[in-house]
């Protein structure tokens, strides 16, 4: 099952009152959508708010939700335009009058700009799950690496990873399970103990 | 369950062992949770200059006080198309067979129409009727299967107008 028909799944459970379903399609998405509003609006808590907007307004508009693009093509429209909206009311200017789309706001490079208006704390927490989690790849035996590697950084299908690692599909999915579970197990702690438990 | 879910992110599972790892999924209070940890660690691997802090306790408590959304489904019909035209087909044959069959029953009538000509012999037939058995017949008529008008015959009056009478 694709990416797409798992997010369609979700749409229609959530379509049918399924509100946790909409909770798991918030967990998946929220820091693209929360990246791509930064660009927009600058002040870290005002991004963090016009996107909880976003997701509310995604929400109230899912019963018109056909399917007919992706579910985040459809979400990243809602976020450019809440985005939008909130400095229009604010009357600022957004910082680009640059059209991205949903694939090539995925590669823009704003990482510095961003770091400089990022909260102490959040800066604080951010900074520690990076480090924990390139720790924990690192700790990794090779082949879980390289397949998890393989898998979340070049996109690479199971199959090609298969062929490029020289092992059956079956393993590559255990592997890639592995490091996650490795990488997860030293993140679970950070996360739990985090302030306010938002990460 | 786990692995699952791990592949499940990655698109990697069949549609029946997906359906079930998705049903389990929101339901499930540590599946749900593999769910976010295992896209915090994708997106972290992916884009580690910036993660922003996690709304989804924030965003889920602003959802439940929302109204629940109800959507027609239309999903099955729309992303199988197969069904229009099925139904077409089918609607098209049932109409194709029904006009051969009555075809095929009474042939002439549609090839060799005839003129129905009235036979001078036959005469209306002229019957005297009881007028209690009449007035009995008009007050049941909603009980006989020839009226048009059930349960409405019991409202019908019979008029006569006698021209002989003045």
């Amino acid at each position: 099952m694709s990416d797409k028909e798992i997010d369609q799944q979700l749409v229609e459970r959530v379509q049918r009152g399924d509100k946790a379903a909409f909770d798991l399609l918030v967990s998946k998405y929220q820091r693209r959508l929360g990246r791509l509003i930064s660009r927009f609006v600058r002040d870290p808590a005002e991004a963090e708010d016009v996107t909880q907007d976003a997701f509310i307004k995604a929400y109230r508009a899912l019963p018109g939700f056909r399917g007919e693009s992706a579910f985040y093509t459809w979400l990243y429209r809602i976020g450019i335009n809440t985005a939008k909206n909130y400095l229009l009311a604010n009357k600022r200017r957004a910082p680009t009058s640059t059209p991205f789309d949903a694939e090539e706001s995925e590669s823009f490079e704003e990482a510095s700009l961003l770091r400089e208006v990022n909260t102490p704390e959040n800066e604080l927490m951010s900074k520690q799950v990076v480090d924990v989690v390139q720790k924990s790849l690192l700790a990794l035996p090779e082949d879980l690496r390289t397949a998890l590697t393989l898998r979340e950084i070049e996109g690479l299908s199971y199959e090609e990873i298969a062929s490029a690692m020289n092992c059956p599909v079956g393993t590559v999915r255990s592997r890639i399970f592995r490091a996650r579970e490795a990488v997860a197990a030293n993140l679970r702690p950070l996360l739990d103990t985090s302030k306010d438990n938002r990460w | 369950m786990k692995q699952s879910i791990s592949a499940l992110m990655d698109g990697e599972l069949f549609e029946d062992e997906a359906a079930s790892c998705l049903a389990i999924l929101g339901k499930d209070l540590e599946a749900t949770k593999k769910w976010e940890i295992y896209h915090l660690i994708g997106d972290t691997l992916r884009q580690p200059e910036h993660i922003p802090a996690d709304l989804s306790a924030t965003v889920s408590a602003k959802i439940q006080q929302e109204p629940t959304v109800l959507a027609p489904r239309i999903s099955m019909v729309r992303r199988n198309p197969r069904y229009f035209a099925l139904s077409a087909a089918a609607t098209l044959t049932a109409v194709g067979v029904v006009a051969w069959m009555s075809l095929q029953i009474n042939p002439t009538v549609a090839t060799s129409p005839t003129v129905n000509q009235q036979n001078a012999a036959f005469r209306p037939a002229s019957m005297q009727f009881n007028q209690d058995s009449n007035e009995y017949l008009l007050a049941h008529q909603e009980f006989s299967p020839s009226t048009d008008m059930n349960g409405g015959a019991s409202y019908i009056r019979a008029v006569a107008y006698n021209g002989e009478a003045k």
